[in-house]
């Protein structure tokens, strides 16, 4: 391959910091720039520890193997510093942050990519935020609303997917983006994603969801499956229906008794 | 404030201008005044000394060893302003005082003496007063004597109290005739300068009936080298119908002891609100006690502080319903860094004529590290059966979920805070409807934000 990989994960592993036993078992996992990659696997199996290594989240620690990011492991990054390399988490469940709207937040993040005596420019901002806004067929009162503040979980996705189309990142996370949505709700998510793709097809996607429905709407250039904190099996889409036909019962039962 | 530009404020160097604090003091302060008001400082002074030093063992002090705080024999009365030689302003007041061009009139008191007022002509014209208390004690004596210390702030309420109202050097009239309404509010900046004083004093805001006025103080001085006391009365009274806005802005730098005493007097159908926002001094001690006195008052309280370092602020704030139909709603919110710690204990006294009272108190507390700490003690006293009261506190830290996703956008871990901080105090500074008042306040909270 020509390519040079834009996230590349080789035998990780990883525990909750103040207990003993690794949730990721070494797990293997390589993106190529602009692929949509998602990871399939049971309640437990690890997915959604796997997305905050990968962000950086406090709360891990990994014992061993390597995350290389653009070419640069990003073990001694913080969060922070892996946001602003290009990482971004679309969170599960996003927090609520009182009395701050969702301009004065972004504005903040996109202040935060700046050098010390830079400012972001109050109308050049004022600008992009309309104009992502518009992408993604979004009300502009929404942004003065406080970040997450007693939204439903529709709303709080898409709040989302509007701080990726502003801080557009090299590699989206995507962490259970589905999960509590009804299909009106996934469908307009869904179209944002589909939407910020087209706009920029370098971006890369890793999808991390327990249902296939997701993928009906966001499609995938690769499937995994991931069972007790590794890969298991990946494939193309058919991976995704085979699993929406018969479960994960199967893929649990092979890792009990080992090969 | 770590900020290398800024001075230390230098110690007390002119003898003639520096006095002990005791009964000579009150003399000397004494000289050319009226009879009554010596005689007023007088009785002060005994009350003064009749009144024991406050100890924790007190209900009202148990937050705050004021005894470890501050040795009055250790400070030293300044009677006069002591302006810079070159006649230029610290940095830090001309900032602060160049903020405040939209405005109805100023005061500047330099070391607790007036040293510069202004007034827009045509207020004064129709009666408006905005004078220094020295002035006025000469010029509207009969106006003082009436309410300067008596149904306010007596020397009767307390230690401090009656230390302010024997030892104070001069303060601020502001009087607002019947139906008279001021569009834009009037500034008083004060500035203290001399580490180890004790400056003491007072503000009198006087509005008649119908009439409309905001007063906004900002209390400010560089770091102290040693422990200073800066003490404030103020004294507020809306007569019926009226409309009153106080807010007070304190900046002081660290080792001032910030020790302030307000009363607040509702008479019927007027709006009495205040705010207290205090960002500096290491030790600030606020008494603030509203007074809803006619059917239909209503006083709106709020205060917000932040601290850090080793910061220690004290609020002891009560809301007396005397007259029915009234309301008060006070919202108190205070974020706490380091090892800085917050007190708040209050009270709601609702007084058996108080029918049909509404009365809430909220306190909230977010702590930004694990070494900070804040105590809250609400409290109901109802003697009335038809009312409608709440009272709520609460202290929460930050929440690390809520600071990782600050962080995965790629805000530092200061940016984060920054956020957070001033969205958890915006509540209060949104129910502010002062113009100018919201970015002061939003730019002194931020100012304070960069140095954590």
């Amino acid at each position: 391959m020509s390519d040079t990989p834009i996230l590349t994960i080789t035998g990780l592993r990883a525990k909750v910091a103040d207990e003993d036993i690794d949730i990721l078992t070494g797990l293997d996992l390589t993106l190529q720039p602009g692929e949509i990659h998602a990871i399939m696997g049971p309640n437990g199996s690890g997915k959604s520890t796997l997305a905050k290594v990968l962000a950086g989240h406090p709360d891990y620690e990994v014992t061993a193997g390597e995350i290389v990011f653009q070419g640069t492991s990003i073990h001694d990054l913080e969060p922070d510093e892996r946001a602003r390399a290009g990482v971004f988490l679309a969170f599960q469940y996003p927090a609520e942050v009182p009395g701050v709207s969702i301009a004065n937040f972004l504005r903040a993040a996109l202040q935060a990519r700046l050098e010390k005596d830079e400012e972001v420019d109050l109308f050049d901002f004022q600008d992009l935020l309309l104009e992502r806004m518009e992408l993604l067929d979004m009300d502009p009162s929404f942004a003065e609303r406080p970040v997450n503040d007693g939204f439903s979980g529709g709303e709080k996705k898409r709040n989302e997917i509007l701080q990726m189309a502003v801080l557009r990142p090299a590699l989206a996370l995507m962490d259970e983006t589905d999960s509590g949505l009804d299909i009106d709700a996934l469908q307009i998510v869904a179209h944002g994603v589909n939407t910020l793709r087209a706009e920029n097809p370098e971006m890369t996607i890793l999808l991390i969801t327990h249902y296939q429905r997701l993928l009906n709407y966001i499609k995938p250039d690769v499937v995994h499956v991931m069972v007790n904190g590794r890969i298991v099996r990946s494939g193309g889409p058919e991976v995704a229906l085979e699993l929406e036909e018969q479960g994960y019962a199967d893929w649990k039962t092979q890792e009990v008794v080992p090969a | 404030m770590s900020d290398p530009s800024h001075a230390i404020a230098a110690p007390i160097d002119d003898e003639e201008t520096a006095i002990p604090l005791d009964e000579d003091a009150v003399g000397r302060i004494s000289e050319g005044a009226p009879a009554w008001l010596s005689e007023r400082r007088r009785h002060a002074w005994s009350m003064f000394e009749n009144t024991a030093f406050p100890t924790t063992r007190s209900e009202e002090w148990r937050y705050t060893d004021v005894s470890r705080v501050v040795n009055l024999a250790d400070l030293r009365l300044v009677t006069r302003a002591s302006l810079p030689q070159n006649g230029h302003r610290p940095p830090m007041l001309a900032a602060a005082m160049d903020e405040d061009h939209a405005a109805a009139g100023h005061t500047v008191l330099i070391d607790g003496t007036v040293t510069h007022v202004d007034l827009d002509p045509a207020l004064a014209e129709q009666g408006v007063i905005l004078t220094s208390l020295r002035s006025a004690v000469h010029e509207h004596g009969d106006l003082l004597e009436e309410l300067l210390a008596t149904e306010g702030l007596p020397p009767e309420e307390g230690k401090f109290e009656a230390l302010n109202a024997a030892l104070w050097t001069d303060g601020v009239l502001l009087y607002v005739p019947r139906d008279v309404k001021l569009e834009l509010p009037v500034r008083a900046t004060r500035w203290l300068s001399h580490a180890g004083s004790a400056v003491c004093t007072r503000t009198l805001v006087v509005a008649e009936p119908g009439s409309q006025v905001s007063y906004v103080e900002e209390v400010l001085s560089e770091d102290f080298e040693r422990r200073t006391l800066v003490s404030s009365a103020t004294e507020v009274i809306a007569r019926d119908g009226a409309q009153v806005q106080c807010v007070s802005i304190q900046r002081l730098g660290r080792d001032a002891f910030y020790q302030s005493a307000q009363r607040t007097l509702a008479h019927r159908g007027s709006t009495l609100d205040t705010l207290n926002v205090n960002l500096g001094a290491s030790v600030s001690r606020l008494d603030l006690n509203a007074q809803l006195l006619g059917p239909g008052a209503h006083s709106d309280m709020l205060g917000l502080y932040f601290g850090d370092d080793h910061q220690h602020f004290d609020h002891n704030t009560s809301q007396d319903h005397i007259a029915p139909d009234t309301g008060s709603d006070l919202l108190f919110k205070g974020a706490l860094d380091d090892h800085s710690r917050a007190a708040f204990r209050g009270i709601i006294r609702v007084h058996p004529e108080a029918q049909r009272t509404d009365a809430y108190q909220t306190n909230r507390n977010l702590l930004l590290s694990d070494e900070a700490r804040a105590d809250s003690l609400p409290n109901l006293e109802i003697e009335a059966d038809d009312v409608k009261c709440s009272h709520g506190a609460s202290v929460g830290q930050l929440d690390s979920e809520t600071l990782f996703y600050l962080l995965s956008r790629g805000m530092s871990r200061q940016q984060a805070e920054r956020l957070v901080v001033l969205g958890f105090l915006r509540d209060v500074m949104t129910r502010l409807p002062l113009g100018g008042v919201v970015e002061k306040v939003t730019r002194a909270i931020e100012r304070k934000l960069q140095h954590v």
